[in-house]
Parts: structure tokens; C-alpha cells; sequence
């Protein structure tokens, strides 16, 4: 029987020098103490949050736009038509 | 206002359509922030409608005209979010909604020129119950922009408990009360 060998998954990283405002550098310094973890944990952690915000907010706005194409250019009665109030001409007016 | 991050809401086929029409900033906002939190919950019978209503649209469309109708039918199934099947417990709520309220509590719509027949305004009435159960079996309050059926709906149910044992009630919220 073969044995499954797990691995963990590690992000690969990058090492960069960024320049950050400095009071919020001395907020993730202080957190990194507080949590014991080096500065780059918090940081990095921050980012991920950043980000993943920035492409919930993205998906939001492609999703509005999708919408608003969906229902853009049709006349009241025709928006009625697609609300599901089916009209029509009467027969014999 | 309604706290967007407090849904998820099912969304009527009439209130989908107005929150992506609304020219209202602050409606735009609400939907802009509903859509960070959640998905636009809709039943199936909101597809059938929909796709229904662009379906009949590009067949009486000229030609010219046919290219956007279609564009806008794949934007809107694009997009579409959560949809909510008819399965067995929505059929038995809305059979009982329909044994209950079996004619609509309004007349046909009509407009300047046009007119909906009585069968087509009996199938929209049917298709209202069976939205209205969704919502009361996904636990979802139901965002509309059509108070005259829902609220008779609403207030049916809220008459008849017996019928609607661990459900209800129903909870209704207008589209304009949004933002």
C-alpha cells in the first residue's frame, strides 16, 4: 500500500524594499510584537486582506456592470416583457 | 435602510431589474455594497421570466435590434448569481399559496396601447407563489417591487399558520426602502 506524503504548501517568496508610510509601519511593528511574529508576517498579511478586498470590490463592480448591460436600452414596455408582464397589442382595437 | 451586509436576500424578477436600472446613487451604493457581502439570490422562476422576456423580445425585434437584445440576455446570465431550484418543499409552499390565493389580486397590466391577457396575468400571479415560497424555504426575506401580490401573499400566510408549519412569515422588503 502506498503511503500518501503530505507536503505543505508554501507561497514562494520575493524578497522587495518598499517604501510605507510611517505610521502605519509602526502599527505592524507593534502588532508583530505583540503576536511575536516578524515584521514581514504582518505585513504580508495585511496585503493578502488588502487584496483580497480590492477583488471582492472589483468582482462587485464587474457584476453591477454586467447588470446594467443586461437591462440598459430597452423601453418601459419592453423592461415589463423581461419583468415577466407579458403584453401585447389587443386583438381587434 | 437595509443593511446590506445583512443578507442574503432573494431577489423578485421586478427588483432585480429595478436595483441595475435605478439612476438613485445611493441605490447604486447599496448594490455596489450587497455585492462585496453576498450573492443576488433569485429563484429559477426568475430565470424563466427573464429568459422568457428576451426570448419574446428578439423574436419581435427587427433584425438590426436582435444583436443587442442578445448581448444584453448573455450579460444578465453572466452575472447571475445564486438561483434557488424548485424542489420539492417550494412546490409544496407555493401549491398551498396557490390553494389559498387562487386568482390574482389585481387585474391584467396594461399600457397606453398594450395589454396583458387575464392567462398571462394568472401565470405571473403562479409564478409570484412559487418566488414567495422560495423565499419562505430558504429562509431569505424577499426583496420585490410588486407590494400588490406579495403583500396579499404575505398577509394569506400570516392568516393560515396551520398551513405553513416552522415557516413564515414572510418577510417582505420594497425596493425602494432599500437605501
Amino acid at each position: 500500500m502506498k503511503r500518501r506524503v503530505r507536503h505543505s504548501i508554501t507561497p514562494a517568496k520575493r524578497r522587495t524594499t518598499l517604501t510605507l508610510p510611517a505610521d502605519s509601519l509602526v502599527q505592524a511593528e507593534r502588532i508583530a510584537r505583540a503576536r511575536k511574529v516578524n515584521l514581514s508576517t504582518v505585513i504580508a498579511e495585511a496585503l493578502s486582506e488588502g487584496l483580497r478586498l480590492h477583488a471582492v470590490a472589483e468582482r462587485s463592480d464587474q457584476v453591477l456592470k454586467g447588470y446594467q448591460k443586461a437591462f440598459a436600452g430597452f423601453s418601459e414596455e419592453e423592461m415589463m416583457i423581461l419583468d415577466g408582464i407579458v403584453v401585447e397589442p389587443a386583438a381587434g382595437r | 435602510m437595509v443593511d446590506p451586509a445583512s443578507g442574503p436576500f432573494l431577489f423578485d424578477t421586478s427588483a432585480e431589474s429595478w436595483l441595475a436600472r435605478a439612476q438613485d446613487g445611493s441605490v447604486q451604493d447599496w448594490l455596489r455594497a450587497y455585492l462585496t457581502h453576498h450573492q443576488v439570490h433569485v429563484s429559477a422562476v426568475t430565470v424563466v421570466e427573464r429568459v422568457r422576456g428576451y426570448a419574446l423580445l428578439w423574436r419581435r425585434a427587427p433584425q438590426d435590434r436582435r444583436q443587442l437584445i442578445e448581448a444584453a440576455r448573455i450579460a444578465y446570465l453572466r452575472e447571475l448569481g445564486r438561483v434557488w431550484p424548485l424542489e420539492a418543499s417550494v412546490a409544496v409552499v407555493a401549491g398551498e399559496i396557490m390553494a389559498l390565493l387562487p386568482h390574482p389580486p389585481t387585474p391584467p397590466r396594461r399600457t397606453h396601447q398594450l395589454f396583458e391577457s387575464r392567462q398571462e396575468r394568472l401565470v405571473r400571479w403562479r409564478f409570484d407563489s412559487l418566488i414567495a415560497a422560495t423565499a419562505l424555504v430558504a429562509q431569505m426575506p424577499l426583496i420585490h417591487n410588486n407590494p400588490e401580490d406579495f403583500e396579499s401573499i404575505r398577509s394569506a400566510i400570516e392568516c393560515s399558520p396551520e398551513r405553513f408549519p416552522a415557516l413564515g412569515p414572510l418577510e417582505l422588503i420594497r425596493c425602494a426602502s432599500l437605501a
